[in-house]
């Protein structure tokens, strides 16, 4: 008996102990629901979005250095034939990808990390609908409408960079982890109706403290982003059934899409909540990190200083560590040689864009001439910053992802294709008015304003003078299915260039330059239409400029400066069958037979 | 307390008295000594045919028995001697003498919650024994184990005092997570066994089949190895005292150019680099007209001045251990300080431990167990294989790194990402990227047994481990991190981490047992049960500080004592969710006559790291033996054949090694200096969750024959085996549909492999003999399935994201296999058609692959490659031809890392007292990757770096005309100049991974050769001492190998368990001497 009594004390203190709970919940973490109901938590969600566009390969250290080339504007320095294709970022520019591109072809490459921010879109998004009751609480809708228009960016960039792509719209699960690409129209209509949404409640600029920074999303944001949408939704591009055409989608056709962008703009610019000021003013305000909203900036992808690599590939290139930077970069990217000649030589844009020279190879460095066809961008400058970048990769500088000049020219483009140029005029002026004469500008609008087909390439040609060098002009080109005619254009402009020869027949053969008296500044002589070799060698003879032979032949080898190897180089295959990136092979890899290019060729 | 101890004092003296007794008819007074004289202490001494009427001898081995029965026959027994029974009629003294066992097939061998005679053995089980880790000193009880045992794999991956061991039992069948096996250390499962001292151990077992592994279930699935530490024996108190000396020195360097060539080799690279370098140069080196300058300056041996101290070492520790039948003790204290061959690295270890084991009645056991180490490990820039930044890895700059001094090298002096082309001073790379860890390790345990009726006992045992590491980290200003990490304000000014890491761990573990022999009352038949049950929690929370912004001027030292003084980056205390394990277990052991062995095991485990639905696993077992050689028709061998068993087992084990908390996707804080205004962030880890994970599988199936010949002078076993894992739990890569990984179980590996081991007494006279011993292991693996994927690259980050997936994972392939390039050598001058002046290009002639993408802009002299069969020019879907250029794909299968075989063998030799002992290991068939010879004999995208001898000028391609100083194009001159050189031209845009630095890793190696004399007894005793032994002993005396870097036994990069066998800018071995010596009283 005894031993019984002993056994089932045994066999119950067992038993005890096999009821033990085995759940483990996680603790240094949150629930959704939490973060969806505090505010403070979901900004705090809203801002591992941001997260994904700093990760190493995507907004930071990809896209943004290679996204937009090459266009009628805009170059990698310098695009050779002889290194294309190379597998990287030569094939990247010259329409030339292929899904093993060594730069990209990486798992956390930006087409990775805009998902990766999407889906922590996603989750926020469906966290306060769930739980932050956004109905009843601005705050939580402000947060809301934040997290709509980041996936509308993220999703206006995948369509940018690789054409049709899977949409997700609701936090991933196991059904829906793999999927094919979904066609670019009804994401597009996805976006739109988002962002419409978004738009009733996100403030204006300086209505609350959240929209006191352009590093936040405000009502004017929203509104931009949704004219941009809708002009690209209406606008032609390369489609998965192998034609170069418009959306057969009655919801996205012109006059509806241009509706949307001309109402918009119209929105943005009477709502008198963002002012356009001075151009230069915006770029310095860029470099200095001035983010107060209500001025010509619209929103910025939100760099903290030590984060992002636009000025150290869009900028001004320095040599070496000297009084400006503690980083020696720029110069990755570049203006097109001919494209500082095209602008008028009252232009007050034209010295802001394209810079001719770099920083030297000193500690104290001072400007040294670059080559025709090596020139700078020069809307970002070191030495335009309110401080010295120490990091050795990134320079914190933000990327100005839409200005209130776009907005203008948006309403304009929009407002000529619906009623007509004399009615778009009071949009585009106000644009030009600011950086040219007004008797230019008169002339301008008599050419401009002739009929609708000369104010659109009025349009053409303004957005490529304005915007060059902030990635826009591929999409643009792309939309308007002008991409082959002006790649084209560019390679005969070269040509012309070169041999100054048509638009270029005025321009001397070298230019002459001289230090200034403050040690660093360039002056040069010979940069402007109409100035001649003859008055250059006075400067030298009689002010004691130095002689660099700049569109003119080597006069020893007879070698050309813009050589066929940059002309051939800017593009090797038809842009618009090429401008869309293929997705990259790792993704394709481990798309479960989902995701191919096959419409793309590979 | 004091009334505890009272009341336990009261029990001794009752169970004492027990065998004190009345005086009765015959008492036998005798001594029991060995065939040496010695006395035997703890002797059983028993009559036979009276229940219970026995003792022990005492510590002179003396006895003394009243006889209670009639048999007049006494049984005396002793572990590991042969028992004897002495008929003891009319005698009332005697004397006997035990003779050791002959062979070992009594010994003892520990499995798990449990142990059994080596003869009843049914799994496969190997053992490494007290005596053969004390005959050399070890500091790591792993290191012990190297080339000891047939089928275990063990590899130091560095140099470095610290260096992680990796042990691999038949392979291991996880692709993307640990092999390691499963610790226990009496009975408690621990994270590593490196600070347990080697004297502490009584002996290690590893369980390497599923039979013997199934009882620990799912984690049994990468082998088991079980640790028993030392426990008291009865006996008067004996004290032994270990110390040792040692020093040494790096066991190998790598010769680097001299002062002229370096400087010659800088000039010919500005040149080919062309524009500023030249005018670099000149402002570094002067002109080129100069150079001879450079013949007599004098040069910084930096490997010598980094690595080239003499380490020392001083070891001691002093073990305590006796007792009575009823309380047995042993302590020990163990103290090891190390300062290694590297600046700034040092390692210090303290260890306690005390053990007692006691029966309070005659029937109950009580255990108590506590061990504490506490171990300090100072690094200075040693690899530190899992950092996030790779320039951290800076063991390399002591090569690389410019012979003499260059006044004018500047941070300006930068290409691309990296400023000074990522090249610092050797001294001050190890002190800017100084570490300092303190461990601490808590283990106490306690068992309680109680055989409640006759062979029915139950045992409970309860055990509480508690680790603490304070890891602290020092960034200096030449480091990467504080470069591009801190927010603006606080680049380039100092950094450090903080770190501390708490683990809990606590076991409760319930057996009972029951010994069927008294219900199946036969000779022939006996079964044993034993049913189980186990929990296991543990817990675990890191908390992190980072501090940026400390002054310029701050060391390592400076920063950790006054961390105010810095900015704070992030403070997180970081709980993970509780890991916990519920487990049912049961064997069952069954024999007949001897001969029919057979055993059954199953364990039921529920694991919290998966959910509800998966939660429980099931790992069954099975394994039969056959002892042949009783057999009656085997009688005729019996002359010769002490033992032959043939064994076969076939069983299920289970593998949850996945990180907790994976089944829900939840959000996590994490701090952040990319965004402007905010410090931290919320967002779901970038692992996708998986509520759908359930247990990993392996199944084995072991056969294997054990054998033991002419009265045990040979031992051995041949065993053969086939392993496969499936349901793999692997981080499988979804990046591009917002997460980057998930786990999830697919696919399944395989790994066979054959073994043999053997230990022969070769002679054994009275005063001297020879052991030899040595054992191989085969194995091969494979991966039969990666679920939906057919094959995915792995990147080791060496060279950062330069060289993309140097690692193949396929179907039929295995984890390990080196993916790359194939070299052709360089191109010769008639590889071009000439050079094209205003291209400034040579002209490859047609049919020659291009290789400028991979490796630059290329002229006569350059890397070439092979050009891979890609393109199908008759359409008979194979392709036949290659691309002409050199890309990805031309990349292919290049190597691997895994050896045909490995093993060991040695020699034990004693003679009047000198004992010599000789251990060799071995692997043959792994293939290295030395990434050190790509990075010190190419350029990379880098300038003024020093290169390896094998680069001097003679050997490598010389494009310089030294009539002008010049490159030269001239095809013939080309030709002419290099005649005799044999190299390629250093000169490349970036690293680049091909055959050529892919080299055969196998060696043989002398691990310990050890030379001890033990003094003469006689001498001893006088001195009041039991034994005395002086010794001294060489390790890594040599090694035989092909492999040009510092050593074949390397893995460094060990961020991923995908890239095993590169050696990058790891710690050099050293070469030790030690002296020591091991004294008993």
């Amino acid at each position: 008996m005894k031993k019984y009594i002993k056994l089932s004390i045994l066999a119950l203190s067992l038993a005890g102990l096999s009821s033990c709970d085995m759940d483990a919940p996680n603790q240094s973490s949150l629930d959704p629901s939490v973060v969806g109901y505090t505010e403070k938590m979901a900004e705090s969600a809203i801002m591992g979005i941001h997260q994904s566009f700093g990760e190493t390969n995507s907004y930071r250290g990809r896209f943004i250095p290679y996204y937009g080339m090459n266009t009628d504007v805009e170059m990698i320095n310098i695009p050779t034939l002889a290194q294309t294709p190379d597998g990287g970022k030569n094939d990247l520019c010259a329409y030339n990808a292929t899904p093993n591109n060594t730069l990209m072809n990486t798992s956390n490459n930006a087409y990775a990390k805009f998902y990766e921010g999407i889906e922590r879109a996603n989750m926020v998004i469906d966290a306060i609908k769930q739980y932050g009751t956004p109905a009843s609480r601005p705050e939580m809708a402000q947060l809301l409408g934040e997290g709509m228009t980041l996936r509308a960016v993220l999703y206006l960039d995948l369509i940018k960079g690789w054409g049709d792509v899977p949409a997700r719209f609701e936090p991933i699960s196991s059904n829906t982890m793999y999927q094919e690409r979904t066609d670019r129209d009804s994401i597009y209509v996805r976006l739109l109706s988002d962002l419409k949404e978004a738009e009733d409640m996100m403030p204006w600029p300086n209505d609350n403290d959240k929209t006191k920074n352009v590093e936040r999303v405000s009502k004017s944001f929203v509104k931009g982003l949704r004219a941009r949408i809708a002009l690209y939704a209406a606008g032609y591009s390369y489609r998965a059934d192998g034609t170069i055409r418009r959306s057969n989608a009655p919801a996205l056709s012109v006059d509806n899409m241009y509706k949307i962008a001309r109402d918009e703009c119209e929105d943005v610019i009477n709502s008198g909540k963002n002012k356009l000021g001075d151009f230069k003013t915006n770029f310095t305000n860029l470099c200095m990190d001035k983010t107060d909203a209500g001025n010509e900036s619209l929103w910025e992808v939100p760099f903290s200083d030590g984060r992002g690599r636009v000025l150290y590939t869009w900028g001004v290139k320095h040599n070496a560590k000297d009084q400006y930077t503690k980083q020696a970069q720029g110069g990755v990217n570049g203006p097109l040689p001919y494209l500082f000649y095209d602008y008028d030589n009252k232009d007050t844009r034209r010295d802001i864009t394209c810079v001719p020279y770099d920083w030297s190879n000193e500690a104290k460095a001072k400007q040294q001439l670059r080559k025709v066809n090596k020139w700078c961008f020069g809307k970002l400058r070191y030495e335009w910053m309110g401080r010295i970048v120490t990091s050795t990769n990134d320079d914190g500088v933000n990327f100005q992802y839409m200005r209130l000049a776009d907005v203008y020219l948006m309403a304009a483009e929009a407002i000529n294709q619906l009623s007509g140029a004399s009615d778009a005029w009071g949009y585009m002026e106000p644009v030009l008015s600011r950086v040219l004469p007004a008797e230019k500008v008169a002339t301008l609008k008599n050419k401009y304003t002739a009929n609708k087909d000369a104010f659109f390439n009025g349009i053409v040609e303004q957005r490529g003078l304005e915007f060059a060098g902030e990635q826009l002009r591929k999409a643009d080109l792309i939309r308007w299915n002008l991409i082959d005619d002006k790649l084209a254009e560019a390679k005969t402009k070269m040509q012309a260039l070169r041999t100054r020869t048509g638009a270029y027949a005025d321009l001397p053969g070298s230019v002459y330059t001289k230090t200034a008296t403050d040690g660093e500044t360039l002056i040069i002589y010979g940069l402007n239409h109409g100035e001649t070799d003859d008055a250059g060698a006075n400067l030298v003879s009689l002010n004691g400029y130095e002689k660099t032979s700049w569109l003119e032949p080597d006069s020893k080898t007879g070698v050309l400066k813009i050589d066929d190897d940059l002309i051939n180089g800017l593009y090797i295959n038809t842009p618009s069958t090429h401008a869309i990136w293929p997705i990259w092979q790792t993704f394709v890899d481990n798309s479960n037979g989902k995701l191919n290019n096959t419409w793309l060729g590979f | 307390m004091s009334g505890n101890l009272k009341q336990f004092r009261i029990v001794l003296v009752c169970f004492l008295s027990l065998f004190v007794g009345s005086l009765s008819a015959q008492t036998i007074k005798g001594t029991v000594k060995d065939n040496s004289g010695e006395p035997i202490i703890g002797a059983t001494v028993m009559e036979q045919g009276v229940q219970g009427n026995g003792g022990v001898t005492d510590i002179d081995g003396n006895f003394t028995l009243n006889l209670k029965g009639n048999t007049k026959k006494i049984k005396v027994s002793y572990v590991g001697m042969k028992p004897q029974v002495v008929n003891v009629a009319g005698k009332n003294s005697l004397k006997v003498t035990l003779d050791d066992e002959a062979t070992s097939l009594n010994d003892v061998v520990v499995i798990g919650y449990g142990s059994v005679k080596k003869k009843d053995l049914t799994g496969s089980v190997a053992t490494v024994s007290s005596a053969a880790l004390q005959a050399v000193p070890v500091a790591n009880a792993a290191e012990a184990l190297t080339g000891k045992m047939a089928g275990v794999q063990i590899m130091t991956t560095e140099g470095s005092p610290d260096a992680e061991m990796r042990i691999r039992v038949r392979g291991g069948g996880s692709i993307t997570q640990s092999n390691e096996p499963l610790f226990i250390v009496d009975g408690f499962p621990v994270e590593s066994i490196s600070d347990i001292p080697a004297n502490d151990i009584e002996d290690i077992t590893v369980l390497k089949d599923a039979s013997s592994t199934a009882i620990y279930g799912s984690r049994g699935a990468n082998g088991v190895i079980l640790v028993t530490t030392k426990s008291g024996k009865s006996g008067k108190v004996k004290v032994s005292y270990n110390a040792y000396y040692s020093f040494k020195k790096i066991a190998k360097k790598l010769d680097v150019l001299n002062a002229r060539d370096y400087t010659t080799w800088q000039y010919e690279l500005a040149q080919l680099k062309s524009g500023e370098s030249i005018s670099n140069y000149e402002k570094f080196f002067g002109s080129y007209q100069d150079l001879d300058l450079y013949d007599n300056v004098a040069t910084n041996d930096w490997q010598d001045i980094t690595f080239g101290r003499t380490g020392h070492t001083f070891n001691h520790n002093v073990n305590i251990n006796g007792g009575t039948d009823a309380l047995k003790y042993a302590f020990s204290y163990a103290h090891m300080n190390d300062k290694a061959i590297m600046l700034g690295s040092n390692y210090k270890r303290d260890n306690f431990s005390l053990k007692l084991n006691t029966k309070p009645t005659k029937n109950t056991t009580f255990d108590l167990q506590a061990r504490y180490s506490m171990t300090n490990v100072r690094g200075g820039g040693a690899n530190d294989a899992t950092s996030t930044y790779d320039s951290d890895k800076r063991l390399k700059y002591s090569v690389i790194y410019t012979p003499f001094p260059i006044n004018n090298l500047n941070s300006d002096s930068g290409s691309g990402d990296d400023d000074l082309g990522n090249l610092y001073n050797p001294v001050q790379s190890v002190y800017d990227n100084d570490r300092l860890q303190n461990r601490k390790n808590l283990n106490l345990a306690g068992d309680f047994g109680w055989e409640i009726f006759d062979n029915f006992t139950a045992k409970t045992e309860f055990g509480y481990d508690l680790t603490s590491n304070y890891d602290k980290r020092f960034w200096g200003t030449t480091t990467y991190y504080v470069k591009n990490v801190p927010a603006s304000e606080n680049q380039n000014m100092p950094a450090t981490q903080l770190q501390q890491t708490d683990r809990h761990s606590f076991r409760n573990t319930n057996t009972i047992s029951y010994d069927f022999k008294k219900l199946l009352n036969s000779k022939d038949h006996s079964l044993n049960l034993m049913l189980g049950q186990e929990y296991i929690i543990n817990k675990e929370r890191v908390n992190t500080n980072i501090i940026h912004g400390f002054p310029v001027n701050y060391m390592a030292e400076d920063a950790w004592r006054l961390s105010t003084q810095g900015t704070p980056y992030m403070i997180r205390d970081y709980y993970y969710p509780d890991d916990k394990l519920l487990s049912f277990f049961g064997r069952a052991n069954y024999n007949f006559k001897d001969k029919y062995l057979l055993s059954a095991t199953f364990r039921a485990d529920a694991s919290s790291k998966f959910s509800k639905e998966n939660r429980w696993g099931y790992f069954p077992s099975a394994a039969a033996a056959w002892r042949i050689s009783s057999e009656p028709f085997m009688k005729g061998t019996s002359k010769w054949l002490d033992d032959l068993k043939l064994r076969f087992s076939y069983g299920t084990a289970g593998n949850n090694n996945i990180p907790s908390g994976q089944l829900t996707q939840v959000y996590e804080n994490n701090t952040t200096s990319w965004i402007n205004g905010i410090s931290n962030y919320w967002a779901p880890s970038t692992y996708m969750s998986n509520p759908d994970l359930k247990w990993e599988t392996t199944i084995t199936r072991n056969l294997g024959l054990d054998f033991t010949l002419w009265g045990g002078k040979l031992t051995g076993s041949v065993e053969a085996y086939l392993n496969t894992t499936k349901d793999l739990l692997i981080a499988f890569p979804v990046s591009g549909t917002g997460y980057d990984y998930q786990y999830r179980n697919m696919g399944k590996t395989e790994n066979k492999g054959l073994e043999a081991s053997f230990t022969w007494h070769a002679v054994n006279a009275k005063n001297w003999g020879i052991d030899l011993n040595g054992n191989i292991g085969f194995n091969k693996t494979k991966i039969k399935s990666l679920g939906m994927m057919n094959d995915f690259g792995a990147e080791s980050y060496w060279a950062s994201s330069e060289i993309g997936n140097d690692y193949w994972i396929a179907v039929g392939g295995s984890v390990g296999q080196m993916y790359g390039y194939k070299s052709a050598g360089r191109y010769e001058v008639d590889d071009f058609t000439g050079y094209d002046a205003t291209k400034k290009k040579w002209v490859l002639k047609s049919g020659i692959a291009d290789a400028t993408n991979v490796v630059g802009q290329i002229r006569p002299g350059s890397m070439k490659l092979v050009d891979q069969l890609t393109v199908d020019t008759d359409g008979d879907g194979k392709p036949d031809a290659g691309d002409g250029k050199i890309d990805t794909s031309d990349k292919t299968i290049i190597g691997n890392a895994n050896p045909d075989f490995t093993g060991g063998f040695g020699i034990n030799a004693h003679a009047y007292g000198f004992d010599l002992s000789a251990n060799f290991n071995f692997s043959v068939g792994n293939d290295i990757y030395n990434a050190n010879k790509i990075e010190f004999s190419t350029t990379g995208k880098y300038q003024y770096r020093n290169m390896l001898s094998t680069m001097a000028a003679g050997n490598r391609w010389t494009n310089l005309d030294p009539a002008t100083g010049l490159i030269t194009n001239d095809p013939t001159k080309l030709k002419e100049l290099n005649a005799t050189t044999t190299e390629f031209s250093p000169y490349t845009d970036r690293m680049v991974f091909s055959d050529w630095s892919v080299e055969d890793g196998s060696f043989l190696r002398l691990n310990t050769l050890t030379l001890g004399y033990t003094l003469p007894q006689l001498v001893t005793n006088k001195m009041g001492i039991n034994s005395l032994r002086f010794y001294v002993t060489a390790y890594n005396v040599f090694c035989i190998t092909s492999y040009s870097g510092y050593d074949p036994e390397v893995s460094t990069m060990r961020r991923t368990n995908l890239t095993p066998g590169v050696d990058y800018s790891g710690y050099p071995k050293s070469r030790q001497f030690v002296i020591g010596l091991n004294l008993n009283f």
